[in-house]
């Protein structure tokens, strides 16, 4: 136990006594018996001895109180010392003849009672020493028991009072309900972590009165998440709706933050407290990302999923033992030739569970990367995998590459390598023989340590495709620093551009991208006819799709092979042919100028076609479509001409609009290849100096102009690291095309 | 005045001086600051104004300085007295107070 604690020592080290008695000589007989231990403060009445307290609040340990005072009575100061919360938790001993006063003294919040005449000063002083112990403990736990931010308990002691509430009312039907704040990382960002504070602890507030008449209790777990658990019967609704404060900052007075609630309702009391919290923390996850359902409920739906789930994971092992797993194939086909022609294939996992009957990936490939299994599922499918090459080769004197999944746990893995080339070397095949498709979201996560371990795989003859291209926020920066072999078009980013609208351009440009990058791309989700020669003009090389096989078990996959290695000679013979690189040839200049200049962060890149005036805008975190801002538009030069006056500072408008002109452009182009300018824009903290480049697309008069803004405000001024470039890129983004 | 004074007196001597952590010359200066308490003068002025109330007050204080220091003789009509104030006892209080009064003085002499 704590015995001591720096903050109740005086400055001379001893903690600190208020004696208060009217008597000298009782004053006297303890100032000899504590004056040894003690720093000692006298006082001669209950006022004096409020005051007295009230000046030492942070310092005194314990007050010796007699009760028969003149001017204020030591009853009457007890009572107002216990009122005052400033001083209420200083412990005080009464100290009287008066045996019948004793039970009255405990209840008006005495900690203990002293009979007089008093006893062996040993005495008085042990029954001291024993209060103070109380009462310093008692300020530790305090002290740890809240949540600095908030002032709510922290979880652990949240969970302990939460088991104490319940042992008291059994009976009591209770909620567990957990608070999530969206997005609160950008209210940190935005404002500055003190502000971010601010908004936690006014939640906690909100929440907290919203259950004080009810007996719940709040806490808050981790960054932005609260506790709450309450007797049943309260209304979720008004609690989240009270609880979703306005935020009070002048510059975004009443926005209000976007909570997310999780109620686990009349819980299980049988369930350890913190189950019953994930139980609800799980309800809450069914509303992520949700504008229209803020209130997720742990319902019986829900806890079949769950129990769903946990079968999975403890049938698990089992699953392996017996080899419940199945690998299916689904071939890749190189579509620049006139025929297509087979490349490769991926391996895709299936269960063939014996009480469920088959299970989706879909379902049980997100649940094992949550818990790690996925590394052994992995695993199994490598080896699986792997053999299968080796038996195919056996059989059809043909080597067919296949694709494996290598999750993101993996490449965290020291021993990957290792484990790979073992998998290779025990079926007597090649890294070559064996692709690894690797998640585009792993690269954003860590992307230096994914990139130095991509290397060291390729390095080893591995060759690696980066997966599920398009859903990610990959920035075409890191894409042109990061080692691939491939890259894969997501399945839903292409069947998107092929829906509605048919919006390809989009896939265009990352084909075009890629090609530039000298990276193949392959496109997954593949089902017409329509879509494979779309792609195929775009040129992209490798179609994977029902349009030529779904998944299928290796011995429905083997007459791919057979026809395959009947066109060895076809393929060894280079009669692929060229891709038709006229006019793309112009294209890959286009989109070089391009990434180059997103790469040399350009918050703004307009590409534009001299004649009609139609322009696409680039940027490179694709926040213009996050923003829902078109992305193309039309008579380029007429908007600069009126968006100048409203996006640039006054002083520059005229300059600017005597130079930016379609004639004044060209001829610079025309003289020097490139026009530039340097003015100042308007953004929401002020003029800042940004920079304006402009290239032609070809040579001779031009027909496409690639145009670049950035900022060089700091550089201008200071020449400082320009780190706000990013902020920058939303805003002035935003600004152009107002 | 000495502890064998006090003795002599009929003062709990040993209880009184452990009380003042047997300082002797602390445990005498308090007993030597008795013979001068005003509260014996308030006590009879009190008593003798039929003031209950403030006769209380100064014998229930006088009690407990007598009580901690031990000077039983003077202590015991003391308390007895301050028993029979404070539930406000009306009665003649001159043969009371003429034994504290007289039990002061013997303890002054010494």
């Amino acid at each position: 136990m704590l015995k001591s604690h720096e903050k109740f020592h005086s400055v001379n080290g001893k903690r600190q006594v208020l004696v208060v008695d009217d008597e000298l000589i009782n004053r006297e007989i303890l100032r000899a018996v504590l004056q040894d231990s003690y720093e000692l403060l006298f006082a001669e009445n209950g006022r004096e001895a409020l005051s007295i307290m009230r000046e030492n609040k942070d310092t005194l340990s314990v007050v010796l109180l007699d009760l028969m005072m003149p001017v204020m009575s030591g009853m009457e100061m007890l009572q107002a010392a216990k009122q005052d919360a400033d001083i209420a938790p200083i412990p005080i001993i009464v100290i009287s003849a008066d045996q019948n006063a004793e039970v009255d003294c405990l209840t008006a919040g005495a900690s203990d009672f002293i009979p007089k005449p008093y006893p062996q000063p040993a005495v008085i002083l042990a029954r001291m020493l024993r209060t103070i112990e109380l009462y310093e403990d008692r300020q530790i736990i305090n002290s740890t028991e809240r949540d600095s931010v908030t002032g709510l308990y922290n979880h652990e002691y949240f969970y302990s009072y939460a088991e104490q509430f319940d042992q008291h009312h059994k009976d009591l039907e209770m909620d567990a309900i957990v608070v999530d704040v969206n997005h609160f990382h950008m209210i940190n960002e935005r404002f500055g972590k003190a502000y971010g504070d601010v908004v936690l602890k006014q939640i906690g507030e909100s929440l907290r009165a919203s259950v004080a008449n009810n007996e719940g209790i709040v806490c808050r777990r981790e960054a932005d998440t609260f506790l709450v658990y309450c007797p049943h019967g309260i209304s979720f609704e008004a609690m989240l709706e009270q609880a979703s404060i306005r935020l009070t900052r002048e510059d975004v007075q009443g926005s209000r933050v976007w909570l997310r609630m999780g109620i686990y309702p009349k819980v299980d009391k049988s369930l350890d407290i913190e189950r019953r919290f994930d139980r609800a923390k799980r309800a809450a996850d069914t509303v992520q990302g949700s504008f229209a359902r803020r209130i997720g409920v742990y319902d019986e739906q829900l806890h079949e999923r769950e129990l769903y789930s946990e079968q999975l994971i403890e049938d698990f092992d089992l699953a392996i033992k017996e080899r419940q797993f199945t690998v299916y194939y689904q071939p890749k086909y190189d579509v620049q030739y006139e025929t297509p022609m087979l490349a490769s294939a991926e391996a895709l996992v299936r269960w063939q569970h014996p009480t469920l009957g088959m299970i989706s990936p879909g379902i049980f490939i997100p649940l094992f990367e949550k818990n790690g299994l996925i590394q052994r599922l992995d695993l199994y499918v490598w080896c699986e995998a792997a053999a299968q090459i080796r038996a195919w080769r056996d059989r059809f004197g043909f080597t067919l590459p296949i694709s494996v999944n290598v999750s993101r746990i993996d490449m965290y893995d020291p021993f990957l390598l290792e484990t790979l080339l073992k998998v290779v070397r025990d079926n007597d095949i090649v890294p070559f023989d064996l692709l690894l498709e690797i998640t585009e979201s792993a690269y954003t996560q860590d992307s230096s340590q994914m990139i130095e371990t991509v290397a060291r795989l390729r390095e080893i003859g591995f060759r690696v495709e980066m997966d599920d291209f398009g859903t990610g926020y990959s920035s075409l920066n890191m894409i042109s620093s990061i080692p691939i072999d491939a890259l894969k078009l997501d399945m839903q980013f292409v069947r998107n551009a092929f829906s509605g609208q048919q919006d390809t351009r989009m896939l265009e440009v990352i084909i075009d991208i890629a090609d530039y990058l000298s990276v193949p791309t392959i496109a997954e989700g593949v089902e017409t006819q329509y879509q494979m020669s779309t792609l195929k003009e775009m040129g992209c090389e490798y179609v994977q799709g029902f349009y030529f096989s779904r998944p299928v078990p290796p011995e429905e996959f083997e007459p791919f092979i057979v026809e395959r290695a009947g066109r060895k000679a076809e393929a060894d013979g280079a009669l692929r042919p060229e891709l038709r690189l006229g006019s793309r040839r112009q294209a890959a200049i286009t989109y070089a100028n391009i990434v180059q200049a997103l790469a040399a962060d350009y918050f703004g890149v307009y590409y534009v076609n001299v004649a009609t005036g139609h322009f696409t805008v680039y940027n490179a975190r694709q926040q213009l479509k996050e923003l829902g801002l078109p992305t193309t538009g039309e008579g380029f030069f007429q908007r600069c001409a009126q968006d100048i006056r409203v996006v640039v500072h006054p002083d520059d408008v005229e300059m600017l609009l005597s130079v930016f002109t379609k004639d004044n452009i060209l001829s610079s182009l025309e003289q020097r290849g490139t026009f530039t300018v340097t003015y100042r824009m308007m953004f929401d903290e002020g003029p800042q100096y940004v920079h304006l480049k402009a290239t032609s697309m070809s040579e001779g008069p031009a027909q496409h102009i690639v145009m670049g803004i950035s900022s060089v405000d700091e550089q201008i001024h200071n020449e400082q690291e320009h780190a706000w470039a990013p902020r920058m890129a939303s805003q002035g983004a935003r600004k152009e095309l107002s | 005045m000495t502890l064998d004074d006090l003795r002599a007196y009929g003062a709990n001597v040993d209880e009184g001086l452990g009380r003042c952590m047997g300082m002797e010359s602390l445990y005498l200066r308090l007993a030597e600051s008795i013979k001068t308490d005003e509260k014996f003068d308030v006590l009879t002025r009190t008593l003798q104004a039929g003031d209950l109330d403030g006769a209380f007050e100064a014998a229930h204080a006088l009690k407990g300085v007598l009580a901690n220091l031990a000077i039983t003789p003077l202590q015991l009509p003391v308390e007895e007295i301050t028993e029979l104030l404070r539930a406000r006892t009306a009665m003649d209080y001159t043969d009371l107070l003429g034994r504290i009064v007289a039990e002061r003085e013997r303890f002054c002499a010494l």
